[in-house]
């Protein structure tokens, strides 16, 4: 609990201050069994009423101070934990934007949100409810109690007898109570799988007409959560009456006890009132323990699931020296590279030494078949992941080498998957940059081949797109990606089969434009449409992560190989296609 | 709009209480009306076993420790005792009931509602992410059962309280009772200024939790874009951005809900000042008893709880009317039609025509254009063409996935609209590209709940389509568990499976989408095998992707853009050279990558 202790420390005179309000709530709260105690016993023993007016008006104003101090104290308190809350989901973030792409590999992003959400919240309920009830409830015991004993020991002793009985009731059903909530959970996630697996076969259960054999299983499964929900509501109804019957004992006692006390003048009726007034103040901290005690452990184990994600080291960072270069002029070199991906358990290599070299300026094609290693090859160059043996340089230098800020500035990838944020079109084309030049923005997006359609757009560039606005085509959100990497004007441009899913005709104009724009950058392009890459000045031929052939289109061609036979077979699509 | 007929999004809240969703729901809680009606007569019973206990302490004190009458006041204690012991039995049984009423009841519309969407068209599930269909079923339901834990009759427990308790103060003693209650509309004004505060504040938390949650996952999958762009900082502005507002729309909350809190304990002793001061001074007058005093504060205590919580309650019951809409917007889309009555054919068993046929998915956007073709019983029909042809859309009309806007399918002879839908599924067998296998054994997915397939019936189905050997070979044979989806199955096994299920179906017309990934040719060699076996004595429909499919069809038929282009025997359209010769030279003739792979070695 390293890391929590450091939280509260950065707001602990937040939580004194929280701490002392609360202190103040009690020592006020105190106050006003006594006062009635002193005007009850006023009236009983015949007056004058003004002394009772008094008590009277003292508890109106101890009422009023209180109402502002508790709030106080609340609102302190709860806010600090908010501030944790805000903190810590800080401080994962930061964290989770420094990881590397191969823990997303294999993270799932429902259970990362799950984290960032449910986790995080169980931690704020710690820091903010959790430690109000933890501070509040050994000051009322104190309090109370040592009133209680000062106005008759004996009463008190009778009074508290049930407590053993309230604690143990407290923690059993509390038990009870977090064991069966967690078998009802479970239920509940068993029963979404279910459905999410019948939902998923629906055309399998609609073309063997098993729905009937569905719904039994269902049956079964609903049939368990609504047992299992039973029980924890049978618990629910046990509990809170063992809990009132063991606190009202209590003032049973006193009412029996303390009555006979009344009867023979060893105590007054005010004195009978306050006694139940302090007795009633002990009643709810008790009764709060089990619940205390859920979230502490449900804040425990929050805790240890975000540990995890914070132990997960930043493999990918920036050398402890970095090497600083000027302007990249945008050689590129793959020296011997080997690559296996982390999540594959069989540890075969994506890559197998694989050597090869662009100068500056200079147009490379990488080809091949699905899976045969492309775009991992690409992926390490901006040190997306890092190569498991060889290196890769830019410009000479390896990229391990350099700051990545300054590596990946001089990279602009357009990525296979043609992800946008739910954000303007200008923010997406000017990915985090804080003044949009307009001229530069309508210039990239008219290389992209997107600018006509954005002028179509009734709000323009400042169209909403993504999730929540305008839904675009797996062609125009390729071509925005093309946009937002040119907007970078970095010297060396990664196209990752980035327009698989625009025509061949629009692709042939697009990149026609680019070559035009472009000057003195160097591109590597990895394609799936060989028409897009025959102007490249040199092709390589990608096949089971190894370079199996090279050269330009021509030589390429007349060696009639693989290259030969891909081309081939694309005419024939193209053909097809035209028929 | 396209989007009118999605399911409604989680954002929204409205009304508190809704008739018509109440109606709708009591249809449900109906069966059991008895143990609700029970539970709602122990409402008032624990409210006036709980209303008992200050009336008995101000007679304790007046009658008993007055006068000095010990037994009295021992019988006194009994009585109490008695009415804790009412109140607890009352409580339990009221909470027990009821939430056994709202968990059966909840059960029933949970399992109404399974068996509503398994009868929902496909074409529903195109357009709602199956995770919705899954909360609607789950978190919504239970949503809905909290409305019973810590709703409605919870709100009415505090009605019959508040007023219990207003009339034995006015019984008591009227003058005393408006004192004490004259704070109670000042309250009631405080609280309501509060509570719009709060709920305004509420609006706000909504849009920004949901807002955090976003951009949260939105980053997470777009995380190799931030670094590519090496935009974490810009990534983690707008993050704290969105935390921070998220941060203080909470505080704001969190002083509104403080002040809340505050308020009735405050006005709680407040009220029991001016009880004592204006109560003290009648007593010394001799108009009333020091008993009733305390009787008083007893009741001040209970009265200024409920009020304060009335707003949690009624958020409850926001949310529960909420999920209810949309529970019930789920059960009001129209399932699949049933189709006509007829259950069984008029022409040869076996023979399929598709007669002009056309079909979109959306709009105009068609998919199948002017689409002719007749298959005769036992004939065997490869569909063949290039991606996007509108091959598989042939299989869905053919199970009746989608309706047919334009032309007629026959099966049979008869029109599939005249067909009763199951009596038409049963006769024809879909093996699908993407096999799909559910949590349960091998021979579980093989018989999919088929009481008249018994271990036997299995075993020779799996027989026949060769898939026995590797089964046999598993640890757990036909008991072994698929785990995952069947991930923990070759594709190749995995076809075999789905093969053996279709064969224990026995259909009369097989339609089978092969798979395109390519096996181990040990695998491949049976697959070959089963599928002989499936469509001997049959009528197929196979979209091919095998060489040897296409080679012993009875007939292709060549799919381009949404029509038939070409239709023959192998022999036949490889000679003719049009489309079909290039097809084949794209699909069926040997990859390059495998020509390459045995170079390599």
């Amino acid at each position: 609990m390293g890391r929590l202790s450091r939280y509260l420390a950065r707001y602990w005179w937040r939580y004194a201050l929280g701490a002392a309000f609360l202190l103040g709530t009690a020592s006020l709260a105190m106050l006003v069994p006594y006062l009635l105690k002193v005007g009850v016993n006023t009236i009983e023993s015949g007056g004058p009423w003004r002394r009772t007016a008094y008590c009277a008006a003292g508890i109106v104003v101890t009422a009023l101070l209180q109402g502002i101090v508790r709030t106080f104290s609340r609102f302190v308190i709860f806010n600090a934990g908010r501030d944790v809350e805000y903190d810590l989901r800080n401080d994962l973030f930061a964290h989770l934007l420094k990881l590397p792409q191969s823990y997303y590999l294999e993270q799932q992003t429902g259970d990362l949100m799950s984290r960032l959400v449910n986790d995080v919240g169980a931690i704020r309920m710690l820091l903010g409810p959790g430690i109000l009830n933890v501070l509040n409830t050994p000051v009322y015991y104190a309090y109370a109690i040592s009133i209680m004993v000062s106005m008759d020991p004996l009463l008190t002793a009778v009074a508290l007898s049930p407590y053993p009985v309230l604690l143990w009731v407290v923690k059993r059903y509390s038990r009870q109570l977090m064991e069966r909530s967690v078998r009802v959970q479970a239920g509940l996630a068993d029963m979404s799988s279910r459905v999410q697996e019948a939902v998923s076969g629906i055309p399998i259960v609609k073309a063997y007409v098993r729905a009937a054999a569905e719904e039994e299983k269902f049956a079964r499964i609903n049939a368990a959560f609504t047992e299992e929900a039973l029980r924890l509501a049978r618990v629910r109804a046990r509990m809170f009456p063992s809990m009132q019957s063991a606190a009202g004992l209590g003032t049973l006692a006193v009412l029996a006890y303390g009555g006979a006390h009344v009867i023979s003048g060893r105590l007054s009726v005010g004195d009978l009132v306050a006694f139940i007034a302090y007795l009633n103040m002990l009643a709810w901290p008790t009764m709060a323990l089990g619940w205390m005690i859920s979230i502490v452990q449900r804040g425990r184990a929050a805790m240890q699931r975000l540990e995890q994600v914070f132990a997960v080291r930043p493999s990918i960072t920036d050398p402890p020296h970095p090497k600083a270069i000027g302007a990249v002029r945008g050689a590129v070199e793959f020296r011997d590279v080997e690559f296996a991906y982390p999540t594959r358990r069989d540890g075969q290599p994506a890559l197998r030494g694989v050597s090869l070299r662009i100068s500056a300026g200079k147009k490379l094609a990488i080809v091949g078949r699905t899976g045969a290693g492309k775009s991992t090859l690409v992926q390490l160059l901006p040190r997306l992941f890092d190569a498991t043996g060889g290196a890769i340089l830019i410009d000479g230098h390896d990229v391990r080498e350099l700051s990545l800020a300054d590596l990946r500035r001089a990279i602009a990838v357009v990525p296979q998957d043609p992800f946008l944020f739910s954000a303007t079109i200008r923010e997406n084309i000017a990915f985090g940059v804080d003044v949009v030049d307009p001229a530069r923005l309508h210039q990239v997006a008219e290389a992209a081949g997107i600018a006509a359609e954005i002028g179509a757009l009734p709000a323009g560039y400042d169209t909403v797109v993504g999730e929540r606005g305008v839904l675009l085509s797996g062609g125009q959100r390729q071509r925005l990606t093309l946009a937002r990497a040119l907007y970078r004007d970095a010297p060396i441009l990664v196209l990752d089969d980035a327009l698989s899913s625009v025509d061949a005709r629009t692709e042939e104009r697009i990149l026609a434009q680019l070559r035009a724009l472009s000057g003195s950058r160097t591109w590597i392009v990895v394609a799936h449409r060989l028409s897009a890459v025959q102007d490249a000045d040199w092709i390589v031929v990608l096949d089971d992560g190894r370079v199996v052939e090279e050269g330009d289109h021509a030589s390429l061609l007349a060696r009639d190989g693989i290259y030969a036979e891909l081309f081939r077979r694309q005419r024939l699509e193209e053909e097809i296609a035209e028929l | 709009m396209a989007e009118a007929e999605a399911l409604h999004p989680e954002e929204q809240l409205g009304k508190a209480y809704d008739a018509r969703l109440m109606a709708r729901l009591w249809v449900y809680v109906r069966p059991y009306r008895r143990w609700f009606w029970l539970a709602v007569a122990s409402l008032p019973a624990t409210s006036v076993a709980m209303l008992v206990r200050p009336y008995l302490l101000k007679v304790g004190i007046d009658r008993y420790v007055a006068r000095g009458d010990v037994r009295g006041l021992r019988i006194l204690a009994l009585a109490y005792l008695g009415a804790m012991v009412a109140e607890f039995a009352f409580f339990y049984l009221q909470y027990a009931l009821t939430m056994s009423v709202a968990l059966r009841s909840l059960a029933d519309l949970r399992r109404d509602l399974f068996t509503h969407v398994q009868r929902l068209p496909l074409s529903f599930f195109d357009r709602n992410p199956v995770g919705r269909v899954v909360t609607r079923l789950t978190t919504d339901v239970d949503v809905i059962s909290e409305m019973f834990a810590a709703g409605a009759l919870t709100i009415l427990m505090d009605a019959v309280m508040l007023l219990g308790i207003m009339g034995i103060m006015f019984a008591i003693d009227v003058r005393l009772a408006l004192v004490t209650l004259s704070l109670v509309p000042l309250m009631i004004l405080a609280i309501n200024f509060f509570r719009v505060k709060a709920r305004d504040n509420y609006r706000r938390i909504r849009e920004r939790v949901a807002r955090i949650n976003a951009y949260l996952q939105e980053a997470i999958s777009g995380m190799r874009v931030i670094q590519l762009f090496a935009r974490e900082e810009h990534a983690f502005r707008t993050f704290d951005r969105f935390n921070d507002a998220h941060r203080r729309a909470y505080h704001l909350s969190n002083v509104y809900e403080a002040a809340l809190f505050s308020l009735a304990e405050t006005v709680s002793s407040a009220s029991m000042a001016l009880v004592l001061a204006y109560g003290g001074s009648r007593i010394l007058g001799g108009a009333l008893a020091l008993g009733t005093l305390v009787a008083f504060f007893e009741y001040i205590q209970r009265f200024f709880v409920p009020i304060r919580d009335f707003s949690t309650k009624y958020a409850v019951m926001q949310s529960a009317m909420a999920a209810a809409e949309r529970v019930f917007q789920l059960l009001d889309t129209p399932a699949e039609p049933r189709g006509g009555k007829a259950r069984s054919g008029v022409g040869r068993a076996g023979s399929v025509e598709f007669d002009r046929v056309w079909f979109a998915y959306r709009g105009d956007e068609y998919v199948l254009r002017d689409v002719s073709f007749r298959v005769e019983p036992g004939e065997t029909v490869a569909l063949v063409g290039p991606t996007g042809a509108g091959k598989s859309t042939v299989i869905k009309l053919l199970a009746r996935f989608y309706e047919v806007p334009r032309g007629t399918i026959r099966v049979e002879g008869r029109a599939l609209a005249d067909w009763d839908t199951e009596a038409l599924r049963r006769r024809i067998g879909v093996v699908f590209q993407d096999v799909f296998l559910f949590a349960g054994t091998v021979a579980e997915n093989i018989a999919l709940g088929r009481r008249d397939l018994g271990p036997a019936e299995v075993a020779a189905a799996a027989r026949r389509v060769r898939a026995d050997r590797f089964i046999e070979r598993l640890p757990g044979g036909y008991e072994e568990l698929v785990r995952e989806r069947g991930y923990n199955f070759s594709t190749g096994q995995r076809q075999l499976i789905a093969f053996a299920r279709a064969l224990a179906y026995d259909p009369e017309i097989l339609v089978l989408d092969e798979a395109t990934a390519s096996v181990d040719p040990e695998t491949e060699h049976l697959v070959q095998e089963a599928l002989r076996e499936l469509f001997r004595n049959r009528t197929a429909i196979v979209i091919a992707h095998r060489l040897s499919t296409v080679e012993s069809a009875d007939r292709i038929l060549v799919l381009h853009r949404g029509r038939i282009r070409e239709s023959g025997t192998h022999q036949e359209l490889l000679e003719a050279r049009g489309l079909y010769y290039r097809l084949y030279q794209l699909q069926f003739s040997a990859p390059p990558e495998r020509r390459a792979a045995a170079a390599a070695r």
